[in-house]
C-alpha cells in the first residue's frame, strides 16, 4: 500500500530539488569541485534516485511507530526517544528499525541502525538516503 | 579456568545476531516459515534477556548462531520451491 503510494507520488512529483552542496563533500580543488559536482548531477536521476520530502517521511515514520504493538500511540511525537520516552528496550528498537526498513523499502546497515534512537534521527537518516522509496 | 568456546558475547553482537535473524526471517518465500522464524527469534531473545551467567549466555549465543546458519540454508531451499502466488496474508 505504501509502496504503491510512493510509486504514484514519484511519478506525479517533479524532481526539482537541488542537492545541497554539503551532501557531497568531495575534496577537490575549488575550480574542479563545481565541475565534478555538476557532472555527477547530469547522470544522477537514474543512478542516485530522489530524496523523499521530510514532512512525508516524518508522517510515515510516526505512523509506523504508532502501529508498533508495544508503543502507546498517544506518546508518539517526532521528538520521542524509543527507549527513554516510549519505554522500548534495545530488542524493540531493532524491531522498529526493521519495520522502518520495510516501510521505506531499503536496507539500513547495522552500524547506522545502531545509532537510530529517536524518531527525529530516523527521519533525518531516511530523508538523506536516496534509496528510500 | 577458561572453558573453551565460552566467549561471552558483547551487547552489540547480540543485537547484530538479532537483526540478522530477523532479516533471514524476512527473506523466506514461504510466509508461514518466515513468520515462525521471526516470532521464534523474538521469543527466544526475550526469554534470555536477563541472563547473567556467562556459561548460559555464551551457550545461548552460540545456539543462536547455529540457528542462523540453519535458517540461511532453509531460506535458500524454500526459495527453490516457492509458491507461484503469494499467500493472502502476505500483503
Amino acid at each position: 500500500m505504501a509502496a504503491v503510494r510512493g510509486t504514484l507520488l514519484k511519478h506525479l512529483r517533479v524532481n526539482a530539488t537541488p542537492l545541497p552542496l554539503l551532501r557531497n563533500p568531495k575534496t577537490f580543488p575549488n575550480g574542479l569541485f563545481n565541475l565534478t559536482f555538476n557532472a555527477v548531477r547530469c547522470f544522477s536521476d537514474v543512478v542516485m534516485g530522489s530524496f523523499l520530502d521530510k514532512s512525508e517521511v516524518t508522517d510515515r515514520v510516526v505512523s509506523v511507530v504508532k502501529n508498533f504493538q508495544k508503543v502507546d500511540p498517544s506518546k508518539v511525537i517526532p521528538n520521542a526517544h524509543f527507549q527513554k520516552d516510549l519505554g522500548l528496550d534495545s530488542l524493540d528498537t531493532v524491531e522498529v528499525v526493521m519495520a522502518l526498513e520495510e516501510e521505506f523499502g531499503f536496507e539500513i546497515p547495522d552500524n547506522e541502525a545502531e545509532k537510530i534512537s529517536t524518531i527525529n534521527h530516523a527521519v533525518e537518516f531516511i530523508a538523506s538516503h536516496p534509496q528510500a522509496k | 579456568m577458561a572453558v573453551p568456546g565460552a566467549v561471552v558475547p558483547m551487547r552489540i553482537e547480540v543485537l547484530h545476531l538479532y537483526r540478522t535473524l530477523l532479516r533471514v526471517g524476512r527473506q523466506f518465500s514461504d510466509y508461514n516459515i518466515g513468520e515462525y522464524s521471526k516470532r521464534r527469534t523474538m521469543d527466544a531473545f526475550r526469554d534470555n534477556k536477563n541472563l547473567t551467567d556467562t556459561r548460559l549466555l555464551s551457550a545461548a549465543f552460540s545456539d543462536g548462531k547455529a540457528q542462523l546458519e540453519v535458517a540461511k540454508k532453509q531460506a535458500i531451499v524454500y526459495s527453490l520451491y516457492a509458491p507461484k502466488v503469494k499467500s493472502i496474508l502476505d500483503f
